[in-house]
């Protein structure tokens, strides 16, 4: 009878190792013992814990990814990838599926909204200078991950197979045959066919589902890894901690040779905590955040579904989706530069930037005075993209006239 | 912190309260329930009232694979007692659909059998509508997105209110019977007929292809446009053809609403294939046909001998006068018809009928599909059409013969200058007028303006008549004395002769001076041209410049023609060898035909 009484106890021994950490050693062991919290290091520095310095972006954004990968999971019960189909799963999904048109909602949002998160992220990045080094790299596996995302999103647009996925998928992807040689081939590489249709449903399908996510579990995965290995979040150069001076002769362990900022031996002042329960709540806070506000949303909209696809009848004007207008809108003034030049080099440009400014100062302050000059280019350049994004989604009517929104 | 979390997983919490409370219930259950509830009432033996008792509502549908893509319909989830005839009468949804013998249905033995069974049919093959859809909003296609809304009852909400009215109504689904009913049927669909009848009164035909029927060429294909297009866009395309396309020279059809909305019935039927049919008859039926492909319908089947009379019929049946005036018939777009032997020879007309453009490039008259003898016939009776109008003093000749094009009030806006092109002169303005040889104008009225749409009306007017009309034109319209025109010093014959140097010279004139207005092919259509009446000049109009003297052409580019848009040139450097060398690069695209 004792033995049965202890059998809830000797379950749940069985899954936590630990019990809830009452001093700093528990708080480390949970910290690394645990499949999930073992991700974190077990200390993390003060200025990482600032919500005004990191706003959450990045968390945001992977928090925005898994809200998709799940939802993304239920919405593949129901959807085939099929001209004949498509549009009909939809409206199913949107009149009989328990949940279906909050589902669709969700996904949808989320999306958009990780398109603007990630890349809100990357603003933050930079103003702050933290893809300076040793962070460069993973800048660069940033970028990549930013245009994976606009993909993921560009590729998912299609599956409703309605007209707006059909006519923004056709004015997108034409620009990519903009390019100079391989341009018509890469257009047929993506859609399997010289227009929209079957083929480049299935190979969109199947990039979105598969392909995509993966790759980006892939880089994410290594952006994390590198921001422990890189040291933690960038945060601003502080005075040299007074070290005492360890006795000689003493013999050190393995771990004092390693090299490090945050490898120490000795008792030395630091301004790391804990990370639980510091970095957790944090977390935690920004997860609920996260799903409060794509939840409200979904709530409120709904998920745009058009007509059902008619290759004769093109709405007046095509747009692509909204982050491409500003592409669109530079395409209206030249078909190559618009769509291919400047991109490319705008891509790479910023692909190159932390092998461009090496300078280490002003790294981990918000619009640090060293910096004026770079942050001022790349606030540009945003604002550009920004206003490019605006006019093209807001002020183009019939053949891509200017007209006002009111 | 905390209390910020606690407050954000209230939210959390809340909203997947109400979701899955609106999951919980939905109208189509509740109206199953009243439906059990009300069956029961009405049940007439406890089985059936027990049997009643345990149902429990759960999604109905339909799904209906004959006519094309299988069709789902959900709206017996809602509209539960559709085949309930006790129910017949009662409120929606759970009215009963009405029997009636109309629709085929038979009275045996005290019970209705239907014709169109709902098991085979479905709802939305007749109704439209979104048969997946299972509230109202979406299902009755209010939804602005679905093409197709229950017909006849359901207005979208960015539909132009004018157009709501007249859009609703049963008659409107006329257009779904017509999809497996082929027009001699035993189905009456009198809207539909009438709408096709219509398609040929109005000409509509001479423009506009459909599949078997039409082969007009200047006008959209209309043969898929009932899949294309909603009733409202058909209804406001038919009375404001420029509403949507603003370039449309489609004629605004004086039609009456009874007459529009045959029409919209008959164009929203035109979607293509007939789902009831398989392909192989689709193929016989395709097969059989291509033997009288390109024959123009014939509305009367027997013609008369007599080459005139038969000329007549086939003048009036092919509509001619659903644009232009004959006798008492008046269709308010193109000229008056009623004189023509008098106002042209055989031969125009018979050139202008088998290619209007030949002669007046700007035409919108379609080219007729007829045969030769037919060309020939019509041709004959409207030669034979030589009684003059009647005619009194210069102020009646005006109203009778000039008011039509250039309006009553002289300023070019008549009734049917809309559909002109050049369009008619404006005559209020006095520079205009006054720059210009009085001889000149009594020349153009009695000899027309060749490539426009002004006649000769020498065979109705004497010298003296029109000189008459001039002088009313003058005191009514321009009402500024007669002054004489400058002397100008302008070559009589272009100075240079034409060489492709001149008209290579004469291109590069054109292309830094004249194509902003008269456009890079000088078609008059360059980007000020939107700006500017009266519209530039169509320079490449081959009968205009033609019949043209080079001494008046000349005038125009270098002292500019006053009144319209266009400036003299010599005050901007140009020479007279200069206007010589434009002279020969536009003569040049009728001489390189």
């Amino acid at each position: 009878m004792e033995r049965l009484i202890q059998l809830p106890r000797l379950v749940w021994d069985s899954i936590f190792r630990h019990p809830l950490p009452e001093t700093d050693l528990g708080r480390a062991t949970t910290s690394f013992n645990n499949f999930f919290l073992h991700l974190h290091p077990v200390k993390v520095h003060r200025n990482t814990l600032r919500p005004a310095y990191t706003l959450g972006l990045g968390l945001i954004s992977l928090f925005l990814f898994i809200m998709l990968v799940v939802s993304g999971v239920l919405l593949m019960f129901y959807y085939v990838p099929s001209t004949a189909q498509a549009y009909d799963r939809m409206l199913d999904l949107r009149g009989t599926v328990a949940f279906g048109t909050f589902l669709r909602n969700m996904h949808r949002w989320a999306a958009h909204g990780m398109v603007a998160l990630v890349f809100f992220h990357m603003c933050r990045v930079f103003f702050t200078g933290a893809y300076k080094a040793p962070r460069e790299f993973n800048w660069v596996i940033g970028v990549g991950l930013f245009l994976l995302t606009l993909l993921a999103s560009f590729t998912g647009y299609l599956l409703p197979w309605d007209q707006l996925a059909f006519w923004a998928i056709t004015v997108g992807t034409s620009i990519a045959g903009y390019a100079p040689v391989v341009g018509q081939d890469v257009r047929f590489l993506l859609l399997g066919d010289h227009a929209v249709g079957q083929e480049a449903l299935l190979r969109f399908y199947v990039l979105h589902v598969v392909v995509l996510p993966v790759v980006i579990t892939l880089l994410v995965t290594i952006h994390f890894w590198r921001i422990r290995k890189d040291g933690g979040l960038s945060r601003p150069e502080e005075p040299e901690p007074t070290a005492t001076t360890l006795p000689v002769g003493t013999r050190y362990g393995l771990m004092g040779f390693v090299r490090g900022p945050l490898t120490k031996s000795g008792n030395v002042p630091d301004n790391a905590v804990f990370s639980w329960p510091n970095l957790l709540i944090a977390e935690l806070f920004v997860f609920v955040l996260t799903v409060a506000g794509v939840l409200a949303v979904s709530l409120l909209f709904n998920a745009p579904l058009e007509e059902p696809v008619n290759v004769m009848h093109p709405p007046n004007p095509a747009k692509a989706p909204w982050y491409f207008l500003g592409l669109q809108e530079m395409v209206s003034y030249s078909a190559f530069w618009g769509g291919v030049g400047i991109p490319t080099l705008e891509v790479l440009l910023l692909l190159l930037i932390p092998y461009l400014d090496r300078r280490t100062e002003g790294v981990g302050r918000w619009f640090a005075k060293e910096r004026l000059l770079a942050n001022s280019l790349f606030l540009l350049f945003s604002v550009i993209n920004i206003i490019l994004i605006a006019i093209g989604t807001f002020f183009r009517g019939p053949n891509w006239t200017f007209v006002t929104p009111w | 912190m905390k209390i910020a979390l606690a407050i954000a997983s209230s939210i959390v919490l809340i909203i997947h309260g109400i979701v899955f409370y609106s999951q919980s219930s939905h109208g189509w259950m509740q109206h199953q329930e009243a439906y059990i509830a009300e069956a029961q009432n009405k049940a007439t033996n406890d089985a059936e009232r027990n049997e009643l008792a345990s149902r429990r509502p759960r999604l109905e549908q339909i799904i209906a694979t004959q006519f094309g893509e299988p069709r789902v319909d959900r709206c017996v989830s809602c509209h539960v007692a559709v085949d309930d005839p006790r129910f017949v009468g009662h409120a929606q949804p759970l009215r009963a659909h009405p029997y009636s013998k109309e629709l085929g249905d038979s009275y045996e033995n005290g019970r209705w059998e239907r014709r169109h069974k709902f098991t085979d049919f479905g709802c939305t093959v007749c109704h439209d509508g979104q048969g997946r859809g299972l509230d109202s909003f979406y299902a009755h296609g209010e939804d602005r997105y679905w093409p197709e809304p229950l017909i006849g009852y359901v207005a979208q909400a960015e539909w132009n209110e004018k157009y709501r009215q007249p859009l609703r109504g049963k008659d409107y689904m006329e257009a779904n019977c017509a999809q497996c009913h082929a027009s001699g049927d035993s189905v009456s669909m009198p809207h539909l007929e009438r709408g096709r009848r219509l398609f040929f009164e109005k000409n509509c035909y001479g423009c506009h292809r459909i599949d078997d029927l039409s082969e007009g060429a200047l006008g959209p294909d209309l043969s898929e446009v009932g899949k294309k297009w909603k009733l409202d866009y058909l209804w406001e395309s038919l009375v404001d053809p420029r509403a949507n396309t603003p370039v449309s020279f489609m004629p605004k059809f004086n039609l009456r609403d009874d007459e529009v909305k045959s029409l919209v019935i008959f164009l929203k039927s035109r979607r293509g294939t007939n789902p009831a049919q398989t392909s192989l008859q689709r193929y016989r039926a395709r097969a059989g046909r291509s033997a009288a492909a390109g024959q123009a319908p014939v509305l009367q089947a027997d013609l008369p001998e007599d080459p005139v009379a038969r000329g007549e019929v086939l003048v009036r049946d092919r509509a001619c006068a659903a644009c232009h005036k004959l006798g008492n018939q008046d269709g308010g777009i193109a000229p008056d018809l009623s004189f023509e032997g008098l106002m042209k020879d055989t031969q125009w007309i018979s050139d202008h009928f088998r290619d209007p453009r030949r002669l007046v490039p700007d035409s919108i008259m379609p080219s007729f599909r007829f045969s030769e003898p037919e060309f020939d016939a019509m041709t004959l009776y409207l030669t034979s059409l030589r009684t003059p109008p009647a005619l009194g003093d210069s102020a009646e000749i005006y109203r009778t013969l000039c008011a039509r094009c250039h309006g009553a009030n002289g300023d070019g806006t008549g009734p049917v200058a809309l559909y002109l092109d050049p369009a008619p002169r404006d005559l209020t303005k006095a520079g205009f007028m006054n720059s210009k040889d009085p001889a000149r104008f009594v020349r153009s009225i009695l000899d027309g303006v060749p490539g426009t749409a002004m006649p000769g009306w020498k065979g109705v007017l004497g010298q003296e008549q029109a000189q008459a009309v001039l002088d009313y034109v003058w005191s009514s319209f321009v009402r500024e004395p007669r002054r004489d025109a400058k002397k100008r010093s302008v070559p009589e014959t272009n100075p240079v002769v034409s060489t492709a140097e001149s008209i290579a010279r004469g291109k590069q004139i054109f292309v830094q001076r004249c194509t902003g207005c008269h456009g890079l092919k000088a078609d008059g259509k360059g980007p000020n041209s939107i700006d500017i009446l009266p519209r530039p000049r169509n320079l490449r109009n081959g009968p205009f410049i033609n019949a043209t003297d080079d001494r008046r052409l000349l005038e125009s580019i270098l002292y500019g023609v006053q009144g319209t848009a266009m400036p003299p040139w010599i005050d901007y450097g140009l020479t007279a060898n200069d206007a010589g060398d434009l002279l020969n690069f536009i003569r040049s695209f009728q001489t390189r035909r």
